[in-house]
């Protein structure tokens, strides 16, 4: 079963997420700092991960450099409200695969995971 | 005769007192022979109450009397020649004349020595000396007093003629004497010095030969002075002429016929001076007025009882009356709103000090108020005397009303800052109130394939056939079990109370957007400080709670007289400049996030508030320029440059201070102080 990360400070986006995707069959994980995601990466393989970009230690850009240093492997992506704060230089180097707006449309959004994970 | 004649009068010596001798030369004494050895007195009462004796018993008394001014006569009678010596030598030239009366018997030689040492006249004391004594005494009196009234007039005369030479020579004025063909008889040093000329010169010449001839001419002099010259008494003319070195001079020029003859008497007052005096005043009155008019300030002027003496045309248009109604209207009138400067005028009427005022409210007619900047000062007579004030005022609605657009403008500005990050703050709960919203219709449609195997099952067990009953249990079941009921039930729950959590953050974020530019009016409120602060923070914080850590120290504080929005204004300026300063500390990979620290406290008479940071701090160049206009370190389009500069007007203008310490590097603190009471 695929393995998802989701990260994001805001336990109400974690939930709303989590119960969206869940009828994917897909084995949700969520942590809500870049902290607490970054040990869950170090306990076992993760197919995606899906960050939130603002948050409190780390930025969304800089966790997902930290995913692509310890585990390249995996896919991420970013989610985010403030777009504008992520220059496309940064996208391309640390290789995030989408990057998805917050509000974010459902569907859209399953359709980028099911690409990605299958 | 004027008044009583008074004689001083030398009594004749007895006989028996041994001390004269019918026998001796000068013979004035009284012998045995006399037949009227006490007459005298007698002789002189029939002259009647117009003479008064005054009697001398010594030569010395007598000379005392004779000498005062009153005394218009002496008269010695018989007394011894020696005595009469005496008399003479004493008694001056210009003193009232003797009479010497010798006795009856004395020799012819006695008359003549009595003439001799200086009597006036002399009588002998014979049978008819009764009549011919008060003949002769009432007739050197007469001569005396006409003699004495002749020289009187004299030195009256020549005391005119020194006073006349004394104006004449002395007077600043030029005075000529013209005959009747207008030449000159006569000069005054005045007149030589101010047309350059000798009296030698000057006399027997025509006076245009004289004068300054555009002087002449202009005043046409010739024709004025001519003895044909009607009116005489013609007003005086003033006449310009131009001197040597090309000043103008002005003479005030008037003329006097003297005497029956033809002559004629012409001043010439120089009144250039006072002429150039009373233009410059006349200049001097035009120019102040002329100011008084066209500057944009209205202007009046106030006397001790505060009633307007004065007012310019911008302070008719000002207080919507005319400069004339204004005058003598009470300046109460407009000045005496609770906010109005009426006691700022008292004050300076009273103490005689100008005040530099401030801002205040005119309260004009129908209830209109009209914001104001005044001053006041008094003024003083020569002596430092008060006699009034004047106070200057300019409207301030339009300046008030640009400075609330520059307020709203950086309002808005700092919101622009904002909106970002409070789009960021809105974006979440949307997205997960969206999503819970889409799960929640899906969630529905389950349960309403689930409801219709409820109902199925009721209709199987109202119907009793058990195989149906049995059938639509298990279907029941299989579609509980589809659809996972017992979680789809706690979840929707959950789904529901999140969206709801979710919703009300973004009721609050946009509450407290709303607040914060809400456009605040011209007029202060009382207000809770603390407040203020606080529902500022909490709006700054929805942009910065993920870097920063907000601590608050908020004593007890009393409400405060404010324009509220300003002040959150301010508070709203250096919050974002003190999270702006922790980002860039942030970014710049020296630190990991930061603290701001908000503390309120009571000090001096009013509140502190203090907001400091834990930043990337400010330069020691800078730390100077922060509260100039404009200034800014923010790239272009980060900032205004207004916003302390701004923040810094707000506190002012509500009578506080504003100060910043820092350090680069090392965070920074500003401090914010205003004042319960505004001094004025």
């Amino acid at each position: 079963m695929a393995k998802l990360l989701i990260v994001d400070d805001d336990s109400g986006i974690l939930s709303a997420l989590k119960r969206s995707l869940r009828r994917e069959g897909w084995n949700i994980v969520l942590a809500d700092s870049p902290g607490k995601a970054l040990s869950i990466l170090d306990r076992g393989s993760v197919d995606l991960v899906l960050s939130d970009h603002k948050m409190p230690g780390m930025t969304g850009t800089e966790l997902l450099a930290e995913v692509a240093r310890r585990s390249p492997s995996t896919t991420r992506m970013l989610i985010t409200g403030w777009s504008a704060a992520v220059s496309s230089e940064e996208v391309s180097e640390i290789g995030i695969k989408a990057l998805i707006p917050k509000p974010w449309d459902d569907s859209e959004l399953k359709s980028v995971l099911r690409e990605h994970l299958g | 005769m004027q008044r009583v004649a008074r004689i001083a009068l030398l009594q004749s010596q007895s006989p028996q007192t041994g001390l004269a001798d019918a026998g001796e030369p000068g013979g004035f004494s009284v012998s045995d022979a006399d037949r009227h050895p006490q007459g005298t007195l007698l002789a002189l009462s029939h002259i009647g109450t117009e003479v008064q004796v005054l009697v001398a018993d010594d030569v010395s008394e007598c000379i005392a009397l004779a000498r005062r001014d009153d005394v218009d006569l002496a008269i010695l009678d018989r007394c011894d020649p020696g005595a009469a010596a005496t008399f003479f030598e004493a008694q001056s030239a210009l003193a009232a004349p003797t009479v010497v009366v010798i006795s009856e018997s004395a020799p012819e030689s006695a008359a003549l020595d009595a003439f001799r040492l200086g009597a006036a006249d002399c009588v002998r004391a014979a049978e008819d000396y009764g009549e011919v004594l008060p003949l002769v005494a009432m007739e050197q009196i007469h001569r005396w007093r006409h003699h004495r009234d002749r020289e009187a007039a004299r030195s009256r005369i020549e005391w005119l003629e020194d006073l006349n030479q004394a104006i004449v020579s002395e007077i600043p004025v030029a005075l000529a004497v013209l005959d009747e063909s207008a030449r000159i008889l006569e000069v005054n040093p005045e007149f030589c010095h101010a047309f350059g000329c000798t009296p030698e010169m000057a006399r027997t010449r025509a006076l245009d030969d004289v004068l300054p001839s555009d002087l002449v001419e202009r005043g046409d002099l010739a024709r004025w002075v001519s003895p044909g010259a009607e009116a005489m008494a013609e007003a005086p003319r003033l006449v310009r002429t131009t001197d040597g070195e090309g000043r103008d001079r002005v003479f005030d020029i008037r003329r006097r016929r003297l005497g029956k003859g033809g002559d004629v008497l012409l001043t010439l007052s120089d009144v250039s001076e006072a002429e150039l005096l009373s233009r410059r005043v006349g200049e001097l009155e035009r120019f102040s007025e002329h100011i008084l008019r066209s500057i944009d300030s209205a202007l009046v002027v106030l006397d001790l009882d505060g009633r307007i003496t004065y007012a310019n045309p911008m302070a008719g248009q000002l207080l919507g009356r005319s400069e004339e109604e204004l005058k003598g209207q009470p300046g109460e009138l407009f000045f005496s709103a609770p906010d109005g400067p009426s006691q700022l005028i008292a004050r300076v009427l009273q103490e005689g000090v100008g005040s530099p005022g401030g801002e205040m409210m005119l309260a004009l007619a129908e209830g209109q108020r009209v914001p104001i900047g005044i001053s006041c000062t008094p003024l003083l007579a020569e002596d430092g005397k008060v006699m009034g004030a004047v106070a200057i005022f300019q409207d301030l609605s339009q300046i008030k009303e640009l400075q609330r657009q520059v307020l709203q403008r950086e309002k808005m500005a700092s919101i622009g800052q904002l909106a970002a990050g409070v789009a960021h703050e809105i974006n979440n709960p949307v997205g997960f109130i969206h999503a819970n919203l889409a799960q929640m219709a899906e969630y529905l449609g389950d349960l309403s394939g689930y409801l219709d195997a409820v109902a199925d099952l009721e209709r199987a067990i109202s119907s009793g056939e058990s195989t149906g009953v049995g059938q639509a249990a298990r279907a029941l079941k299989e579609s509980g079990q589809e659809i996972d009921v017992d979680y789809l039930r706690k979840d929707f729950a959950s789904a529901l109370r999140e969206s709801l959590e979710g919703s009300e953050r973004i009721r609050h974020i946009v509450s407290d957007l709303r607040d914060f530019s809400h456009q605040g009016g011209l007029e202060m409120d009382l207000a809770d400080v603390n407040q203020c602060v606080d529902s500022t923070a909490n709006i700054v914080l929805t942009m910065m709670k993920h870097s920063v850590e907000l601590r608050k120290d908020y004593a007890d504080l009393p409400e405060l007289r404010c324009h509220s929005m300003q002040l959150k204004q301010v508070f709203m300026n250096l919050l974002v400049n003190a999270y702006q300063a922790i980002e860039e500390d942030t970014a710049e990979g020296s630190g990991q996030g930061g603290i701001i620290e908000i503390s309120t406290c009571q000090r001096d008479g009013g509140i502190e508030i203090a907001i400091s940071d834990t930043g990337s701090g400010i330069a020691d160049a800078d730390l100077e320029r922060i509260f100039d206009p404009f200034y800014t370190t923010k790239e272009v389009g980060a900032g205004t440059g207004l916003g302390l500069s701004t923040s810094y007007g707000i506190v002012k203008q509500h009578g506080g201070e504003m100060t910043a310490t820092s350090e680069a590097g090392q965070g920074a603190r500003f401090t914010v102080w205003l004042p319960f009471e505004r001094a004025s």
